[in-house]
């Protein structure tokens, strides 16, 4: 046994699997807990040997990133050992995600909780730009809160440093619905602009409490985000027409942000706009959102403790936490088919509780005497 | 106002039905004693638009089915009998006919009514809800005129207006009920919205919103029960558990100790007794909140105060006083490519090559206090740290 192995071995010790709590298509990620002290963590055991070229992407993604980003708002990754054939990541244990939080219709929000999430989003999001990553799949899904109600950017499989010159990137990256237009026109050179566009999306669906742009294909993302936001003129984003996968969609108007958001302050509206700016150099860097008048106007961000929680925050975690993103397309419709068939079952509920009471309405209609009115 | 046979129309919503309607014209609509009785029905529009949506076909509905074997097309005579799929529709002369006689008829183009003649379409025909066509005929021509006469008491300066409003309203009521005078009632109609036409518009508008809270208040309400009823289940089962385990700790302690059994039994049942009086005066507190309440409560109950946004709560250093980027760029053979973008696609995308020289200094000066590694410390670390951070860095471009 060599040197490296004995090291391996020492740290596979220190944690320990109590039970799975959730399978994806490259990981299985476990609840467990550190043997001397009891932390509770989550193991996320990836499969090697399916792929043919070896580790998974996401997998070498996630460490690479992970192993250097520490902070509060971002995800820890405490260790990394092998056993036998898998590789196996040691991260902080958080039993809910936003999206979970969003969902819970038993949960009301108040303006100062949703100004505090959104602190802590760019917080993570600040951090990991300022060291030169971008995430490149931000979404309620990936924001996971902590007991403590601390939110932790995670996910960080589809993850790249950027800033170095000449290398193409991918554009086919960041869940649908949170995809800035430069990508879905296939951009290759971009910036920290497209997280600050799903930062945009994900704070209107904290106040819409349904996700914003729900776009059914790459095609219909553009139109919806047009629909909502107005099409981008030359003027509003010089060079647009001339991104390789430019295709004229269609025109739509600007319809004013407030029409949707009727609730929301001037300052929230003016930081959305800011986020959904079409040209990616306008748009609002994560350190100058959180310098935004937003976020010092009363009222004052919630206390991370005094959060709302789910109540289904203690139970097992859904499986999206572990699925790695391989494939951004299926998972967008997978999650978009689910949404409407389960509003439609609610809706045939509303209609049978209908049919019973109609019961009573008719009897009552009935019981009148109208005989001695003529029919016309 | 004249008025033909003296009759005050009748209504259907209100309970007494036709009989009371004949009565004298002296009864007037309202009268201020029982206003609020009255009043109530009118966010409906008088009863006729329905908020809740709550109305069905009439052959339709279930408990009907045995009475509707009876149903026979009055043009071809066929019955559910014949026709087990048998549909009357009821045409806007308030005539029946079953759905293939419709179709076989109007197919072509609007024909007329093989009952009274009146031309038809095919579109025009309408699912019945009641059983008597006079009373069909009477509930879609008030809904019909509860979409423009839906002003209300507040839009009156006092009874009597409001009252001659009604009366006014029934008057018209009638006269479509009964064909009186069609062509004039129908001007008065078009008169009166095109007079009121603002009034109308915020009428409509407040309906809405009065039928949207009324939605949600139910929807709340509906949440609440079945929070309760969770909790209530919860709390029971919780309940179980602990008397269960309180019986088995009285059978290990009969078992283990050696005092006298009564006195146990006795003890433990004061503490369950205890537990009990506990259990209740904390439920007794948790049962006082409500969903409505809980809201108020969790921003109220701030034992922790809201600090004030700090932007960055890390201390947030890039090292940026080590170094300036040049105004006039780099020279950088392997941007340069990309920085010539005759397409303005990298700009599109919002890549700044002022990040790629950024990235490379700042990671560069923040490098310059670590020692290399070297295997064995070194004592004297100081003299050369700072040294290190006194490197012109404007240096590290190469001036192009």
């Amino acid at each position: 046994m060599d040197a490296v192995e004995k090291a391996n071995e020492a740290r596979q010790k220190r944690w320990s699997k109590d039970k799975k709590v959730g399978e994806g298509m490259y990981a299985v990620v476990y609840q467990g807990h550190e043997a001397e002290t009891g932390k509770r963590v989550a193991i996320k055991k990836i499969k090697v040997g399916q792929f043919k070229d070896g580790l998974d992407m996401s997998a070498i993604r996630e460490v690479k990133f992970l192993r250097e980003l520490k902070h509060q708002n971002v995800i820890e990754l405490f260790d990394v050992f092998s056993s036998k054939t898998n590789l196996n990541l040691v991260l902080e244990f958080l039993d809910a995600d936003l999206e979970l939080i969003i969902k819970d219709r038993a949960i009301v929000f108040l303006p100062a909780d949703i100004k505090s999430w959104m602190a802590m989003t760019l917080r993570g999001l600040e951090f990991c730009h300022r060291n030169w990553v971008l995430h490149r799949d931000l979404k309620p899904n990936n924001l996971l809160i902590a007991s403590d109600g601390q939110l932790k950017i995670a996910d960080f499989g589809l993850a790249r440093d950027f800033a170095d010159p000449g290398y193409k990137m991918t554009c086919q990256v960041i869940t649908r619905w949170y995809r800035p237009p430069e990508l879905l026109f296939g951009c290759r050179y971009y910036n920290t602009a497209v997280d600050m566009w799903s930062v945009g999306c994900i704070f209107a669906e904290l106040m819409l409490r349904i996700p914003y742009l729900p776009g059914e294909s790459d095609m219909d993302q553009l139109k919806t985000t047009f629909r909502a936001l107005g099409t981008p003129t030359e003027e509003d984003w010089p060079g647009h027409t001339k991104l390789p996968d430019y295709v004229p969609v269609g025109q739509f108007p600007k319809p004013p942000l407030r029409d949707l958001f009727t609730a929301a302050t001037a300052d929230a509206l003016n930081l959305l706009g800011k986020c959904l700016i079409y040209e990616p150099r306008k748009r609002i860097s994560a350190k100058d959102a959180l310098s935004h008048p937003y976020f010092f106007a009363l009222p004052n961000p919630t206390h991370p403790s005094k959060l709302p929680k789910s109540a289904n925050q203690l139970a097992p975690r859904p499986i999206e936490e572990a699925n790695g993103n391989v494939d951004q397309n299926t998972s967008g419709a997978a999650v978009k088919a689910l949404n409407p068939s389960a509003t439609s079952t609610n809706k045939l509920k509303r209609k049978a509780s209908v049919a019973i009471t109609e019961v009573d309405a008719r009897s009552v209609a009935r019981r009148l005497d109208f005989s001695n009115i003529k029919t016309p | 106002m004249s008025r033909a046979g003296g009759l005050l129309k009748g209504t259907v919503i209100r309970k007494s039905g036709f009989q009371s309607t004949q009565q004298s014209r002296s009864a007037t609509p309202q009268v201020a004693s029982s206003s609020t009785s009255i009043t109530a029905n009118i966010p409906l529009g008088g009863g006729v638009k329905d908020a809740t949506g709550k109305t069905a076909e009439y052959s339709v509905h279930l408990s009907l089915l045995l009475k509707s074997m009876e149903d026979q097309c009055p043009v071809c005579k066929s019955d559910r009998y014949l026709n087990p799929k048998l549909r009357l529709l009821v045409s806007a002369c308030y005539h029946k006919m079953c759905e293939s006689c419709i179709d076989r008829l109007f197919t072509l183009g609007p024909a007329p009514c093989p009952i009274c003649n009146k031309t038809l379409r095919k579109l025009a025909f309408m699912p019945q809800t009641f059983e008597d066509l006079g009373v069909e005929k009477e509930v879609a021509v008030r809904r019909r005129l509860a979409k423009d006469f839906n002003k209300k008491r507040e839009d009156f300066p006092d009874l009597k207006t409001y009252n001659d409003y009604l009366e006014d309203v029934e008057d018209i009521t009638f006269n479509l009920i009964n064909d009186i005078d069609i062509a004039k009632t129908e001007a008065r109609i078009a008169k009166f919205r095109q007079d009121n036409a603002a009034i109308i518009e915020a009428n409509i508008q407040r309906d809405e919103s009065y039928a949207s809270s009324l939605r949600e208040k139910e929807e709340g309400e509906r949440r609440e029960r079945e929070e309760t009823a969770r909790r209530l289940a919860q709390e029971e089962e919780e309940q179980r558990i602990l008397r269960e385990i309180e019986r088995q700790q009285l059978i290990d302690k009969l078992e283990h100790s050696d005092k006298d059994a009564r006195k146990l039994v006795a003890k433990s049942r004061a503490e369950r007794l205890k537990q009990q009086q506990a259990r209740a005066a904390a439920l007794g507190t948790t049962t006082q909140r409500d969903a409505s309440k809980a809201i108020r409560t969790r921003a109220a109950q701030s034992t922790i105060p809201d600090p004030p946004h700090v932007p960055l709560q890390d201390d947030w250093y890039a090292y940026e006083d080590k170094f300036t980027l040049r105004s006039g760029g780099y020279y950088d053979p392997i941007s340069e490519a990309v920085r010539r973008d005759a397409d303005g696609i990298m700009r599109a995308g919002g890549y700044v090559v002022e990040d790629i020289w950024e990235r490379a200094i700042r990671t560069a000066v923040a490098g310059l206090d670590i020692l290399p590694l070297s295997g064995f410390p070194i004592k004297e670390a100081t003299p050369q740290a700072t040294a290190a951070r006194d490197v012109d860095v404007e240096m590290v471009g190469v001036p192009g």
